[in-house]
């Protein structure tokens, strides 16, 4: 029988090298002080803000904004400059519906039937008439997009999201979305997806992984300018951003509990007797 | 007390409870009805509000003028001395009046500064009404801005007082409320800055000054 390797994703490597710098840094930097129990105001805050690795998380904000700086920033303000806008909003479109399966099955481990539904019918619908995915055609049929990522699966499972972690290349997160982020790459088809020795296969994973990369950071370039103008902790803000933006996301993702029976169907509750 | 008796009282309670249900039912439709008039005029209100800032956004006009059109609309339709308050979180308390009064002075020039330099990124901006809902004292209504190079950004604005004197308390986009952000940017500058309020005071000046 012939030794056949396991595939692995392309971004195992960085893994294991951001593994290391982790926990470089965590020797490093060591962990904030615990403000005193005579003063509770300060104790409170302490807590709200649930980041006892503070300086650590400081340094890996400080490489990220470096790395920023000299690297994707240039290239995402490049591809702003040479791409025009409708063909980056067509290629962000097509981004996420290769991100369809992932999208899929957090829908499903969530038990939510009819986001599972609107993924589905957007797959189709943006594949055959949206061209590939290019065009949007089934948010204005009637079918929105939604965020649905294992760190929210977690959350709806009752998982709690730990302390603030803001990790080197990755930036702001927590354990909860750092194991999410895992388990994402593990459920993509993609990663596992034909011979690992296969250079074609691995440049195309690649090539999609730093269009990812490059695509969500042109998005968020004005804001980002803006946040980094205007605080005065850039840091606490980024953090306290991030919190609020993932609660909202696992708010909405509660909330959504629409009913399986589609509208056209006789809904025999709704029936008055007669 | 026989098994009889806790029977009729369990009974009596039963049916007092139905009844104050009935009661609370009863008025739920009138309760409705001043819900849909409260989050009516606070759509009115931020539509309003809404056009005339994208009406200095996209209008002509020099730099100056421009913040003199966006102050009045902060003054007008904003509770910035509220915001200012919140923002400044368990330090107000601490903080001196001659403190409070130069911080709250100053946090009308930042918010002032910090959205007219930034009017030229917004040129092209729009924005389209969405539902509005009642949160508690507050009403809450929802839009989506679009501006170009950029996503469209669920917004939502928080409206309180809305029967008297309407003014925005916060502003929530994609679920990050800007007051709470901008709370904790001050708490985590005050906290690297030996709790000093009067650091935080110079900090924005100097914010003011390298904008201005």
């Amino acid at each position: 029988m012939r030794f056949v390797r396991v595939p692995r994703p392309p971004i195992t490597r960085v893994h294991r090298r951001l593994a290391y710098l982790l926990a470089l840094g965590v020797c490093l930097a060591g962990c904030a002080t615990k403000p005193p129990a005579s003063d509770p105001d300060a104790v409170a805050d302490y807590e709200q803000t649930n980041d006892p690795l503070e300086p650590t998380n400081r340094v890996f904000y400080a490489v990220n904004n470096g790395l920023d700086t000299v690297i994707l920033r240039p290239l995402a303000l490049g591809y702003r400059y040479v791409v025009p806008e409708p063909v980056r909003n067509g290629v962000h479109n097509m981004l996420s519906n290769i991100g369809t399966p992932v999208q899929l099955a957090n829908d499903m481990m969530e038990g939510k039937p009819r986001r599972a539904g609107d993924t589905v019918m957007r797959f189709i619908i943006n594949t055959t008439v949206g061209v590939v995915g290019f065009f949007d055609v089934a948010t204005k049929w009637g079918y929105p997009n939604h965020d649905a990522d294992f760190g929210m699966t977690l959350a709806s499972w009752g998982v709690p999201e730990g302390p603030f972690l803001f990790l080197p290349v990755l930036g702001p997160s927590d354990p909860r979305d750092a194991v999410g982020f895992g388990v994402d790459i593990a459920l993509d088809p993609f990663t596992w997806v034909g011979n690992p020795r296969d250079g074609t296969l691995k440049a195309i994973n690649w090539a999609r992984f730093g269009l990812n990369a490059v695509d969500t950071r042109e998005r968020v370039e004005d804001s980002l300018q803006q946040i980094k103008k205007t605080a005065l902790d850039p840091y606490a803000t980024f953090r306290s951003l991030y919190r609020q933006h993932r609660h909202s996301q696992i708010e909405q993702l509660r909330n959504d509990n629409r009913a399986t029976v589609p509208d056209w169907f006789a809904q025999p509750t709704n029936q008055p007797a007669k | 007390m026989n098994v009889d008796d806790t029977g009729a009282q369990n009974s009596m309670i039963l049916r007092r409870h139905f009844l104050t249900l009935a009661a609370a039912t009863a008025l739920v439709p009138f309760a409705r009805g001043a819900w849909a008039q409260s989050t009516d005029k606070a759509s009115a209100f931020i539509k309003v509000t809404g056009d005339r800032l994208v009406g200095v956004v996209n209008g002509p006009g020099s730099a100056s003028a421009k913040r003199a059109q966006m102050t009045q609309i902060l003054n007008d339709a904003v509770d910035v001395d509220g915001i200012a308050k919140f923002c400044l979180g368990r330090f107000w308390r601490t903080a001196s009046s001659a403190q409070q009064e130069a911080y709250v002075k100053l946090f009308h020039e930042v918010l002032v500064t910090n959205i007219t330099t930034k009017l030229g990124d917004y040129k092209g901006v729009s924005f389209i009404m969405g539902r509005a809902r009642v949160d508690g004292e507050n009403d809450v209504v929802s839009t989506t801005v679009n501006r170009p190079n950029n996503p469209p950004t669920a917004v939502d604005w928080i409206v309180a007082d809305v029967s008297a004197s309407p003014k925005i308390i916060d502003v929530v986009a994609e679920g990050t409320s800007l007051r709470l952000t901008q709370r904790q940017d001050y708490a985590s500058y005050l906290m690297h800055n030996n709790n000093n309020v009067d650091a935080l005071i110079s900090a924005m000046k100097n914010q003011v000054a390298q904008s201005g």
